[in-house]
């Protein structure tokens, strides 16, 4: 399945995303962010499908949370980033 | 027991408090460490806190609540942030030793008193606006006194720093959860709270609510940006090094709910109502000097003294008759010497949500007796 990363600085950050998310009625599932897309070290993930992506994006332009990276799955299981 | 010691710590909780702590500890690991059922757990209660508090304080921005062990953890943080060797720094007359030593611990720090006498609001004003009018670097007051329950003019004082521009660090270590506080309209710097009074949470809790950028007190893992090897630059995480008490912040979730169901306002009157009771009471007793205000800023706390007694030895006279109360100098030499107490010390009684009027009324009959029974 075909799904997007939103990388977040922070757990809370992730928590907030994923909250503004709920809220609206977009499922997002909070992770701990694949090795391959968090340069910086440790850090935490919303993850959405596919087809919520652009909902998603007006909704947390709209919260004042808008994502600074995120991440399409590839076939082959690696990530590549897609820029906004 | 007839406990009148919440300005230290309340000991009656809400039900739900010790259940919650006994649950994190069997339920949660470590926030943010893991991508695992238990840390997950931990996440949820760490994020619900947040949001609990962020309801209680009207600060809609989780990121903005900093956890730590206590308000004097709390106080270190932002003071320690603002606060830089050679400046000029304005306190008021009723600090407690969570401010004076953190402060005079900055080498070179010049500290300077806003001088009023107790409960005069105005004289208050008078005296914080000539020393901001003077210039200092930044202020830091207690929203009520932990000795003589004083309720000073914050909302005034706030808004004074902001004419000067001058940051200010709120010590709310006996309002958070006994006064209504909206900390987006006050405008302050920072605010710490404990955990473990007012907000009826276990010790070993306290928050800092972060207005500006912060500087952190402790170094370590965070769970975030762990290749790079400076603390990230960004809230809570800055000031949160270390893993957390998950288990006290269970509990203080439970404690903030509470607040947030029945309502800060009704706990302010509930205590107001006993304070009133207890001044009364207080009042009619031979040889008894209280420390009330004519002019309704008082909340929550009361202290006296009884003439031919030392405080002390009065606070253990009534331990033995099964009351807490707290005597001498309540950590807070600075507001007794502002009051003119600081060679007596005062006793102090103060109020939980839990105090009932039959408690204030046994608790005078208890002091009446044991005074006059010295006297005669």
């Amino acid at each position: 399945m075909v799904y997007y990363l939103i990388v977040c600085r922070s757990l809370t950050y992730a928590q907030r995303t994923a909250a503004a998310l709920e809220r609206a009625g977009i499922s997002a599932y909070i992770q701990r962010s694949p090795k391959g897309v968090s340069s910086r070290g440790c850090s935490h993930s919303v993850k959405i499908s596919q087809r919520n992506l652009n909902n998603a994006l007006l909704v947390l332009r709209r919260v004042g949370l808008a994502p600074e990276q995120i991440y399409i799955t590839a076939g082959d299981g690696s990530y590549r980033e897609v820029s906004l | 027991m007839i406990y009148l010691d919440s300005a230290a710590t309340t000991l009656q909780k809400p039900g739900a408090v010790s259940r919650a702590v006994a649950r994190a500890i069997q339920t949660c690991a470590s926030p943010g460490r893991g991508g695992h059922a238990a840390a997950r757990r931990a996440e949820e209660v760490m994020f619900s806190c947040r949001t609990e508090l962020g309801t209680l304080f009207g600060v809609d921005d989780p990121e903005r609540v900093v956890f730590t062990l206590n308000a004097t953890h709390a106080l270190n943080l932002a003071i320690r942030t603002l606060v830089h060797p050679g400046d000029r720094v304005l306190i008021s007359a009723w600090e407690h030793n969570a401010v004076t030593r953190t402060l005079y611990s900055i080498p070179e720090v010049e500290v300077l008193t806003a001088e009023a006498p107790l409960f005069d609001d105005d004289a208050t004003l008078a005296s914080f606006e000539r020393h901001l009018r003077d210039g200092v670097d930044a202020a830091v007051c207690t929203a009520v006194s932990n000795v003589f329950g004083y309720r000073l003019p914050l909302a005034q004082i706030s808004a004074l720093c902001h004419q000067f521009g001058t940051p200010l660090i709120v010590d709310a270590a006996q309002a958070a959860g006994a006064i209504p506080l909206n900390l987006s309209e006050l405008g302050a710097a920072f605010v710490a709270c404990p955990g473990h009074k007012g907000l009826y949470g276990p010790q070993g809790t306290g928050v800092l609510f972060c207005f500006q950028p912060l500087d952190p007190l402790l170094t370590g893992g965070t769970g975030s940006e762990s290749r790079m090897q400076q603390m990230p630059d960004f809230l809570p995480d800055r000031g949160e090094a270390g893993t957390h008490n998950v288990a006290g912040i269970a509990g203080l979730l439970e404690g903030v709910r509470y607040l947030n169901r029945v309502g800060v306002d009704q706990v302010e009157r509930h205590e107001a109502r006993l304070l009133r009771q207890m001044t009364d009471a207080l009042g009619d007793i031979p040889g008894v000097e209280v420390f009330a205000s004519d002019h309704a800023n008082q909340c929550g706390v009361l202290s006296f003294r009884a003439e031919g007694w030392d405080c002390e030895e009065l606070a253990q006279r009534l331990a033995r008759r099964c009351v807490a109360v707290r005597a001498g100098l309540h950590c807070a030499p600075a507001a007794h010497r502002s009051a003119g107490t600081l060679e007596t010390g005062t006793v102090r009684v103060s109020f939980s949500a839990f105090n009932t009027p039959a408690e204030v009324a046994a608790f005078s009959r208890i002091l009446r007796d044991i005074v006059s029974n010295k006297l005669t």
